[in-house]
């Protein structure tokens, strides 16, 4: 799939098309937000009535991929607004405080012994949905999709540094959950703790140290 | 944590994608390198972010829905004929919605109408049928449905399934927009024309009959429930359909 800047589209049809290149990921994205295909199809439709009725509003030169992006996270929020669901702000405030509670554990398995699993895909994708939305959104943004910080903020209404404390905490927690066993269809594949000198790509995962450090 | 420990935390996100510019890079690099806790949460984001990037194409290939591209390019069609919005059928559901949003403004006082029940529901038929028709040809199981209905809105609803006796077939099941997306709405076609079946949960009304924006609307409530069928005014081709609709519905 497509990961460049687009260039202007010439005209309705070009704008139309080069759009719906995006389809796929749209609704891979879609899916980790509601977690429930009926929804997520119903969120992409909708993402693009609004994407071609308001396509004047695009501004040629800039990226269509983060436009349309911002275009599905804003009619997401709408929708859990309209529904009078919990706001995102209540919702990140409560598991920023739990996140910071569950940041301390110490990993059992390495990054390199959890990429042998047979299962890693589903149990990545049970560890990223067991995830509290606003972590889960910043996270997939980032690593799955490579958005830039910044197009990241603007996609959540929300400023860069707050966008980087969930993405820190939210990759905190997918590895525990994975590492740990505890995203629900990672628990039977688990449970091989590795010694402590096992190495995640830049700095030993398992260190000498005490697990909490709060 | 320490002051220290927490100013280098908050690089961590940058360090372990690789944005982090040089100088503050060897920063944290140094600290890490002293302070067995932060290696310990170091590790794990940048586990995190390995593994994500890892498995990154495949999370991404989320298998789409059946005609999901099809309706998605007839979305585009209509903007690349006529706008979307000058359709006349978004036209028409942007007059009702206008005409709907003064009523609901009169309900706020007054207990809500059964014509205003009926144009807010008319409205939102003309919407979803101008915008989020189904492929030609793509049907919807009744269980499925009501499958659907039990899941989202906790309704143990009997859905008509459709009937080629009839000529009767049910095409989707959606949220309404009226009462905040919490109202059932079963989209069917009927001899080529357009049938809407909404399920008011908990609400009872007397039966009525009335037409609004040219189409016909009829309310009834059983097992406690309140149901609103809407079909073109004065197309007897749906009568039969309709009948069979609201005897079925409970």
């Amino acid at each position: 799939m497509l990961r460049r800047s687009s260039p202007a589209p010439s005209n309705a049809e070009d704008f139309s098309a080069e759009a719906l290149q995006f389809l796929e990921p749209l609704f891979a994205t879609a899916m980790r937000l509601t977690r429930n295909r009926a929804d997520a199809e119903d969120l992409v439709q909708d993402t693009f009535v609004k994407a071609f009725r308001h396509a004047g509003q695009f501004k040629p030169g800039t990226n269509l991929r983060a436009w349309l992006y911002t275009i599905l996270h804003n009619t997401w929020r709408n929708r859990r607004r309209d529904a009078s669901r919990d706001t995102v702000e209540v919702d990140s405030e409560q598991v920023e405080q739990a996140a910071s509670g569950a940041a301390g554990g110490e990993p059992v398995e390495t990054p390199e012994r959890i990429l042998m699993r047979s299962t890693l895909d589903a149990d990545l994708q049970a560890a990223l949905d067991e995830l509290p939305g606003a972590f889960r959104q910043a996270v997939w943004l980032r690593d799955v999709e490579e958005f830039t910080y910044a197009e990241i903020a603007e996609m959540l209404s929300v400023p860069i540094g707050t966008v980087m404390s969930r993405i820190s905490r939210g990759r905190r927690m997918l590895f525990e959950k994975l590492s740990t066993g505890t995203a629900s269809s990672a628990a039977a594949s688990s449970g091989t703790a590795s010694s402590g000198t096992a190495s995640a790509p830049v700095v030993p995962v398992t260190a000498d140290a005490a697990g909490s450090h709060q | 944590m320490k002051p220290n420990c927490r100013r280098i935390c908050d690089l961590l996100a940058q360090y372990a994608d690789g944005t982090l510019p040089e100088a503050q890079r060897g920063d944290v690099q140094r600290h890490l390198d002293a302070c067995p806790p932060c290696r310990v949460i170091a590790g794990k984001e940048c586990g995190a972010r390995q593994l994500l990037r890892a498995c990154a194409d495949r999370l991404r290939a989320e298998p789409l829905p059946p005609d999901l591209r099809t309706r998605c390019q007839a979305l585009a069609g209509g903007q690349t004929t006529t706008r979307a919005w000058l359709r006349p059928s978004i036209r028409f559901a942007i007059a009702a919605l206008l005409i709907v949003f003064v009523g609901a403004l009169l309900s706020i006082v007054t207990r809500q109408s059964d014509a205003l029940l009926a144009a807010q529901l008319t409205a939102d038929h003309i919407k979803c049928f101008g915008l989020f028709r189904p492929a030609e040809g793509k049907t919807l199981d009744a269980e499925q449905a009501q499958r659907l209905l039990s899941e989202r809105f906790g309704l143990d609803v009997h859905v008509p399934p459709s009937s080629g006796q009839e000529d009767l077939s049910l095409l989707n099941a959606r949220t309404c927009l009226y009462a905040d997306g919490r109202i059932p709405h079963l989209m069917y076609e009927a001899n080529g024309q357009d049938l809407s079946l909404f399920v008011l949960e908990g609400e009872t009304r007397a039966p009525a009959e009335l037409t609004a924006f040219g189409h016909h609307t009829r309310i009834w409530s059983r097992g406690g429930n309140t149901f609103v069928l809407i079909t073109p005014a004065a197309e007897e081709s749906v009568a039969d359909a309709a009948r069979y609709v609201a005897a079925e519905a409970h």
